[in-house]
């Protein structure tokens, strides 16, 4: 069992501080809106509530949980969200005949809201779960890292949008000076827009994360360029809170500018003719980094001029591929994440299936 | 509601701004006031909805008799008091005091955002205007509220925005005191 052990204590030191914990009225849900016209129907009924930072919190309550043993079960779901740092029943909490109350703090506020968009009246092991936000956990601390932490994403937010604003309003100017306007400014405007327009979460390199799944990146042994590479692990969040540590490589935001050229077609059996496969490792996957590395260090060593393979600042040449998401596949939590979606699969699967499992197979006739 | 179509959100936000000063029905101005309030939450809106002068439409609730306009107005004021340049605004429209006479508003959600918004108002220049005795006083009382999250505001209020000696001269000034003259306590 893990226990709380930072709580907010009572500043009286009245007998009673041991009390049952108050039902705050902002636990209680309210009866939802059934006025609203049309325009502003939202795709669920709310009731007419106004979120700010003091009704948020990364302490969430759990209610509704059936009491069959399934915390464990509890706390992998709310891990999906992003990392918990503490978790406890809370048994002083009144409850339904039948189910469990928990408390989970979550390591970030965007987790918890995450984790409360997605699990609250959701089913869960035959019981329904409500959960809110318990902002009077937090200590004074936890409180004041909350408004700092939301006034600098705010901040953030606004001198992002301030610098858009300003490299829109300058390419306009140059569109309408010049008389034609190159493709690739074309390009970076609409980009701009399009990005300033997406992002909502706190990462705003990773607003493409959730539309492209991740390219495989080939394993440790093979690649030694990894360990020449100018990488830092950033520890980020998706656009579902959930904490991943991104791989930030600065050649590869050079080798997402190259993925635009279209002569990669073939690069699977054109690289193992040139470089061969490496030693001891018995993989055939030849990644794109390596691929165009070595096309440039042909281009340097032949001292030819390279339009396509030089730097950063070349102009893009046609659109502009949307970047791999930079997703450390090294990191531990991968695996975690897996084992538990694994673990969760399996209990599911021992449901006793009414067919059998196992097909048979069925006789071919041979002609 | 699309992400991606601009235009689009900043018509719909003025759409309510419209149901909201033509409609007689008080249930409606509830519900689009709370709308608006809502997505002052998130910094795409705060540009939109400074041009569409509803700092001024939430400030503008803070006097109303209806409580719930008051608490959804001060709720809203908390969102965009978050972003600098709505911060101004609210500031040159006299927010301070507005926003001081709703510490002592009888429901505990509007004296928090109320709280939390001079916290955001605390600027060099506003600093002293912010840390006046009647103010600290009132945050100390609130640092021994039962409620742990007006508590825990009261306590960040006095460490970040005022100095050590100002808290010290408002608790002498709350102690000389014989009856409990002052700010009451809000209910739940």
């Amino acid at each position: 069992m893990h226990f709380l052990t930072n709580m907010a204590a009572p500043v009286n030191n009245r007998s009673d501080c041991w009390r049952v914990p108050e039902v705050y009225k902002h636990h209680e849900q309210q009866r939802v809106c059934i006025s609203r016209p049309k325009y502003r129907e939202g795709r669920k009924a709310k009731a007419v509530k106004v979120y700010t930072i003091n009704l948020e919190s990364r302490y969430l309550m759990v209610q509704g949980v059936p009491a069959i043993g399934v915390m464990t079960e509890l706390i992998q779901l709310c891990a999906l969200y992003g990392s918990v740092e503490e978790y406890r029943p809370l048994d002083e909490y009144p409850a339904e005949e039948f189910t469990e109350v928990y408390l989970v703090k979550f390591q970030k506020l965007t987790s918890a809201r995450a984790a409360k968009r997605n699990m609250d009246e959701k089913s869960f092991y035959g019981g329904v779960l409500h959960v809110c936000y318990v902002p009077e956990y937090e200590t004074v601390e936890d409180t004041r890292l909350k408004l700092q932490d939301r006034r600098s994403y705010i901040a953030r937010a606004a001198r992002s949008r301030a610098k858009q604003r300003e490299k829109t309003e300058a390419t306009q100017e140059s569109l309408v000076l010049s008389e034609a306007p190159t493709s690739s400014d074309k390009i970076s405007t609409s980009r701009d827009v399009t990005s300033r327009n997406e992002d909502t979460g706190e990462a705003l390199s990773l607003s493409h994360y959730s539309e492209f799944p991740p390219l495989p990146l080939p394993p440790q042994e093979h690649c030694s360029f990894r360990q020449k590479s100018h990488r830092r692990l950033v520890p980020t969040e998706d656009k579902m809170g959930t904490l991943h540590n991104a791989f930030y490589n600065v050649e590869q935001q050079q080798v997402d500018s190259l993925s635009s050229n279209p002569t990669t077609s073939n690069r699977e059996q054109g690289t193992e003719s040139r470089l061969g496969p490496n030693p001891g490792s018995g993989v055939r996957f030849i990644p794109r980094i390596t691929n165009l590395e070595s096309r440039k260090r042909k281009v340097e060593e032949s001292g030819e001029p390279a339009a396509n393979v030089s730097g950063e600042n070349e102009p893009l040449i046609g659109p502009k591929l949307p970047e791999a998401a930079k997703l450390d596949m090294e990191d531990e939590s991968l695996n975690t994440t897996v084992g538990l979606i694994r673990s969760t699969m399996k209990q599911v699967g021992s449901v006793p299936d009414l067919k059998t499992a196992k097909k048979k197979a069925k006789p071919r006739r041979r002609i | 509601m699309s992400s991606t179509e601009a235009p689009e959100r900043f018509e719909y936000l003025q759409s309510l701004v419209t149901e909201f000063q033509d409609t007689d029905s008080e249930e409606a101005k509830e519900q689009v006031l709370a709308n608006l309030a809502n997505f002052a939450y998130d910094p795409k809106n705060m540009e939109y909805l400074r041009e569409l002068q509803v700092p001024d439409l939430f400030l503008d609730m803070l006097t109303e008799e209806n409580q719930n306009f008051v608490e959804f107005g001060m709720g809203g004021l908390c969102n965009l008091s978050m972003d600098p340049e709505c911060r101004e605004v609210i500031l040159q429209s006299g927010g301070i005091s507005l926003v001081t006479n709703c510490l002592s508003n009888r429901r505990e959600e509007t004296v928090l955002s109320a709280v939390t918004t001079l916290m955001n108002l605390a600027t060099p220049a506003t600093r002293p205007q912010i840390s006046e005795p009647g103010i600290l006083q009132c945050m100390l009382r609130f640092s021994l509220a039962e409620s742990p999250r007006l508590r825990n505001l009261a306590a960040v209020f006095l460490q970040d925005c005022c100095s050590e000696e100002q808290v010290r001269q408002a608790q002498q000034q709350t102690e000389g005191r014989q009856t409990a003259v002052g700010i009451p306590l809000p209910k739940e």
